[in-house]
């Protein structure tokens, strides 16, 4: 009884002690150090470290990045009155709807110079065309990603899906928008069209390509494509590649008749307490060399024409980064289409029922 | 009669499902390969990197010091609240006190999780690790009350009146009877609140703020864009680590039994 009794003395001791130092950490971390912060809530690896380590000696400040990893759970907390961040990197619809909800900040381009250098047929295409609230961080093209030395006569077409001799061996994205847009595009009309017409063809397209996939997926297709288990799959360009880093068979090409591209861009939220800071690190970003560097690290595309020319041979004639001129001309942004997404959702139930 | 191999096929079964994911999951970590896609060598390049990447080691430090505090200070307000619901059960204000204790178990995370970011937003308070402590401990508290309850089930009170009648204090009385009865309970309390605490996804989400990401949210984060064999060497030390205090604490359980003998 003696030994237990000083045991759970000695655990209520303990207890007791704890308490109060954890609770003083947790405080004093929260406050202390003077230097200002930057708090930048983000995909997670989204920026080269190495250049974060230069803005914070740059501009005599910390940064500290926190990660979320959907659009829709950052805008559910940011919604709902979380505060504290300073800047943000949603993709594009998802900066249309936190704009028209008044959750971002114009933009005054007295404080960004380097804007100047961003690609101005990027912006063309871009849904914030004059740059008011975002700048455009970091682009994707979805694409083919396929095994050349499996798959024979590859064309570079959305219609290699109706080849049935690759049949249970191609996936397209588990993505409404990216798969009805690709049907969309396969016919040649817009990848943001709400004409019911179009969008019963689109789907009568694709329930033939239906046939022959394996299934629609977003993330094992990396896996699958790298293995050999599937042979062509629809997939992001900035993913596909990083697989080719671990098997060069896989070859990525964009369909001719246009596809989606998806931007992620930099915004200033409401709320922001480090404004000034949020203005350098964007200007930063844009600064040639710097949007070059961080390019050849997270291998989606900065677009910022001034950092071409000093990127790495391999990355600047990849077809994955840029586009063809011809095939560019054609292919869109995805839009947000607000009410009108219910006729997407509808065709998209229908696919999926198909199955 | 024959014995039946059932109860060996399913034992064999339970325990593959189970452990199988972790087996593969380790060897995956020294996998040369980035997706898994086959065995391309052994390597520790994984291992190496996770050493040079400050943003987990961050997340891991708010995980730890949340769930240590969270445990503490749970494991207090938990006990006194079985307590007084053991001691004045049946009364009507310890029947609401039960259903606000229950509650929590219950109530669908997600829902815990937007109703305490609202209140944290209302209150004005900053987002941070305070907000993610005070939200597990709501939580934590319920499972903890609970568990010591259960363990007061059998508990005889007139114990305590004893001690207190035999001229002990009521600070004597708690070290000498009450903790030493109640310890296996406040053990298994502690233990639950700690690993729903460091493990907690949903709630923390919502209440997170600037510089506090936690190791869920941060590995959550790293599925989408980051390296996934990188999780899986940290999961592996995780493993470790955990298994070496399990096999410690056992160890040192069973010398303890053997003195008293």
């Amino acid at each position: 009884m003696e030994r237990l009794g000083s045991r759970s003395l000695s655990v209520a001791a303990a207890v007791a002690a704890v308490v109060p130092c954890l609770m003083a950490f947790v405080f004093l971390t929260q406050c202390g150090k003077a230097k200002p912060v930057l708090n930048i809530y983000t995909w997670a690896d989204y920026v080269k470290p190495a250049l974060l380590s230069r803005f914070e000696k740059e501009n005599a400040c910390r940064v500290e990045i926190d990660t979320f990893e959907s659009n829709e759970a950052m805008y559910a907390k940011l919604k709902a009155g979380a505060t504290g961040y300073d800047l943000l990197t949603p993709s594009s619809y998802m900066v249309s709807l936190m704009h028209a909800q008044k959750m971002i900040l114009p933009l005054d381009h007295g404080f960004l110079p380097n804007l100047v250098h961003v690609d101005p047929e990027i912006l063309k295409m871009a849904i914030d065309k004059t740059m008011d609230h975002s700048v455009p961080y970091m682009l994707t093209t979805t694409g083919l990603a396929y095994l050349k030395s499996e798959v024979k006569d590859f064309k570079p077409s959305w219609s290699m899906f109706d080849r049935s001799d690759l049949r249970g061996r191609m996936t397209m994205l588990n993505d409404m928008r990216e798969v009805i847009g690709a049907g969309l595009k396969s016919l040649g009309y817009s990848l943001n069209t709400v004409d019911e017409k179009e969008l019963a063809e689109a789907k009568a397209v694709i329930l033939g390509w239906e046939k022959n996939l394996a299934k629609f997926e977003n993330e094992q297709y990396k896996t699958g494509v790298a293995s050999g288990e599937f042979l062509l799959v629809q997939g992001y360009s900035g993913d596909i590649l990083q697989v080719q880093r671990e098997n060069p068979d896989v070859t990525f090409a964009v369909p001719e008749e246009g596809t989606s591209i998806s931007c992620d861009d930099l915004v200033i939220p409401q709320g922001a307490k480090q404004i000034r800071l949020a203005y350098a690190f964007i200007n930063f970003i844009h600064d040639p060399a710097v949007a070059a560097e961080n390019t050849e690290f997270i291998r989606y595309l900065c677009p910022n024409k001034d950092c071409y020319p000093l990127l790495s041979p391999g990355l600047r004639n990849n077809p994955a980064l840029f586009l063809k001129p011809e095939v560019r001309a054609k292919s869109e942004f995805i839009g947000d289409l607000g009410g009108l997404n219910r006729l997407y959702i509808k065709i998209w139930d229908e696919i999926k029922a198909a199955k | 009669m024959k014995r039946s191999r059932l109860p060996l096929v399913a034992t064999v079964a339970v325990l593959l499902f189970f452990y199988l994911p972790i087996v593969v999951l380790v060897a995956n970590s020294f996998n040369a390969s980035r997706f898994g896609t086959g065995w391309q060598g052994f390597s520790l390049s994984w291992y190496a990197r996770l050493a040079h990447e400050p943003e987990i080691w961050r997340a891991a430090r708010n995980s730890l010091i949340i769930a240590f505090s969270a445990t503490a200070v749970s494991l207090v307000l938990g006990t006194l609240a079985a307590l007084a619901l053991h001691r004045f059960a049946g009364t009507r204000l310890q029947r609401l006190h039960f259903t606000i204790v229950y509650a929590p178990l219950v109530v669908p995370e997600i829902l815990m999780g937007i109703s305490l970011l609202m209140f944290f937003v209302m209150a004005g308070t900053s987002l941070g690790l305070v907000t993610i402590f005070f939200a597990h401990v709501t939580f934590c508290v319920s499972f903890v009350a609970m568990i010591v309850l259960s363990r007061l089930q059998d508990f005889d009170y007139s114990v305590v009146e004893a001690a207190l009648d035999l001229g002990a204090g009521w600070w004597q009385m708690a070290r000498r009877v009450l903790l030493p009865l109640l310890y296996p309970g406040l053990a298994a309390g502690a233990l639950i609140a700690f690993t729903l605490s460091i493990d907690d996804f949903v709630i923390t989400f919502f209440v997170t703020g600037p510089g506090s990401t936690t190791l869920p949210i941060r590995i959550y984060s790293m599925i989408k864009h980051g390296s996934p064999p990188l999780i899986n060497a940290l999961s592996t030390i995780l493993l470790v680590i955990t298994f070496t205090a399990v096999t410690l604490s056992q160890r040192l359980g069973r010398e303890r039994n053997k003195v008293k003998l």
